[in-house]
């Protein structure tokens, strides 16, 4: 197996005078001195980025952030699978340690998106959907009103998941929205696509995760380290016709984690998903078998996935409120489950967390995803 | 109408600008499948794909609105819905009316229609298809 040793993160937000760089050096140092090893230990590199080719030209970045931390003469991996890029390189680093390649290996996902006119994101320029209006906020409003149609999910429902998740996140000092809302001022905020207000979908943001991985033989030196019970990486199903109460991918992924985990949802103490909508989160409850198909809606509505309840889920605040700087974004997660594993989250602590799960997902394809993975964690 | 001649389509080999225009896709005979768009081979068994009707109506499957700005200088706000094709199994995105006369609703009837309707990939006006409220 393979632990982790190691974490660190930056805040998300806004952070217009630093580079991608320099975010990632910030959030690599922290997790190095979580850790308290010497630098020279670490054996390899795994770095995701999305967007800097696109909005600075900067491609293989992650030789740009060894270089700059002295990490010389390591393997250096840059990977990009959509939002799923910096769980990708999660599951990337764990399997190089596995394989023996490398002993202890650092994983960073590094994102700068808060610039102007940045416009909304859409699934490539040369996809037909995207020449037809397809934008990312689009897909999942789709899937909303279908999931209504369908189960009779509400609005509120929906809304519900905003209203916890900003209160999850005003007990985060790394969020960026730590302000509390209510069903009415989520309810009565613009609409992105009927029926998505703003603050149901989640906002870009400039920010960095590190987190340092190990094999069982250096990690039984580490009092702090926190077990990697099972990785998996899925891309998906793209089946005709496709679904849009659920992801086939999603159901796959998490069916699979679980199994190579040995464990099932009842097991779990704390769960961090790809909350980048709040219809996203209500199908991921189902997915993960946190309660039937169809009752996501009315799940989050009791309470069950606040912290304190049967089941907490996103109790960093998620996307929707810690933000989204999308490579960082599946790396921040597992540093949410190391620290609440650990016991080490202050006011946002989730009781006698001991089995935590993470689940990312990334780039729309046909109605299904393009990337989905899912790490069970334990302490 | 008569001056859509004028303008080029937003991607060749997606449907047809005639009288009642339908979406084109590909068909495998071999695996017996529909594609859309038509692919450059089929993914089911690599080969060749020919080009067919998909028929212009359909039954429509989900819809939204979209109310920020908009890319591609589509109207603000505009529609987007998933159709199913009535003379095919396949669940397409597509844009929808976008005059909004018709209050469109899951499970309607929609029939295609193609029009100038934004702008292409090199900022020039173009042709689109979308869905509008069946006649029938
Ligand atoms: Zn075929």
């Amino acid at each position: 197996m393979v632990s982790i040793i190691g974490a660190g993160i930056t805040h998300f937000g806004r952070h217009l005078e630093r580079t991608i760089v320099s975010l990632a050096l910030e959030a690599t140092a922290l997790a190095l001195k979580d850790t308290g090893l010497a630098k020279e230990r670490i054996g390899a590199c795994y770095f995701a980025n999305t967007l800097g080719p696109l909005l600075f030209s900067d491609t293989t970045i992650g030789q740009n952030l060894t270089a700059a931390a002295g990490l010389n003469k390591i393997s250096v991996v840059n990977v990009e699978n959509a939002c799923a890029s910096g769980s990708s390189a999660f599951h990337l680093a764990r399997n190089a340690i596995l394989a023996g390649d490398c002993e202890i290996a650092l994983v960073v996902g590094a994102e700068k998106m808060c610039v102007p006119d940045f416009g909304l994101l859409n699934s490539g320029a040369t996809e037909l959907d995207t020449q037809l209006g397809m934008v990312v906020p689009a897909g999942f409003a789709l899937r909303a009103q279908r999931h209504m149609y369908e189960y009779g999910t509400t609005v509120e429902q929906m809304a519900q998941v905003t209203v916890k998740s900003r209160q999850h996140a005003a007990l985060n000092p790394f969020a960026q929205f730590r302000q509390l809302e209510s069903l009415e001022q989520v309810l009565s905020g613009p609409v992105i696509a009927d029926p998505l207000t703003r603050s149901q979908c989640c906002p870009i943001a400039d920010g960095a995760a590190a987190l340092i991985l190990a094999s069982d033989e250096v990690a039984t030196h580490f009092e702090r380290s926190v077990q990697v019970r099972s990785s998996v990486l899925a891309s998906g199903s793209f089946e005709e016709p496709c679904d849009l109460t659920h992801w086939d991918t999603d159901y796959r992924t998490v069916q699979l984690a679980y199994e190579k985990a040995g464990i099932g949802p009842e097991d779990l103490d704390l769960v961090e998903c790809h909350d980048a909508f709040t219809i996203a989160e209500i199908i991921h409850y189902e997915a993960l078998g946190l309660c039937d198909k169809g009752q996501g809606g009315a799940l989050v509505e009791s309470g069950a996935t606040t912290l304190g309840g049967r089941i907490p889920v996103n109790v960093s605040g998620g996307l929707l409120s810690r933000g989204h700087p999308i490579a960082a974004t599946g790396v921040a997660q597992i540093v949410e489950l190391v620290t609440q594993l650990r016991h080490e989250a202050g006011k946002r602590q989730v009781e006698g967390c001991q089995l935590a799960l993470a689940h990312c997902m990334g780039g729309d394809k046909a109605g299904d995803t393009k990337a989905c993975t899912v790490s069970v964690l334990a302490r | 109408m008569t001056s859509m001649a004028e303008y080029p389509p937003v991607q060749e080999n997606i449907f047809t600008s005639g009288e009642s225009p339908y979406l084109l896709g590909g068909y495998c005979a071999a695996c017996e499948i529909y594609h859309f768009p038509a692919p450059e081979v089929c993914s089911g068994c690599l080969g060749e794909v020919e080009l067919v009707s998909l028929g212009g109506k359909g039954t429509l499957y989900s819809i939204t609105t979209i109310r920020t700005k908009p890319p591609l200088g589509l109207p603000k706000p505009y529609r987007v819905g998933y159709v199913d094709l009535q003379q095919v199994p396949l669940r397409v995105f597509a844009l929808l009316d976008p005059v909004e006369e018709h209050n469109l609703v899951i499970g309607q009837t929609v029939q295609l229609e193609v029009a100038r309707l934004g702008l292409n990939s090199e900022n020039t006006p173009c042709l689109r298809p979308y869905f509008i409220a069946a006649n029938t």
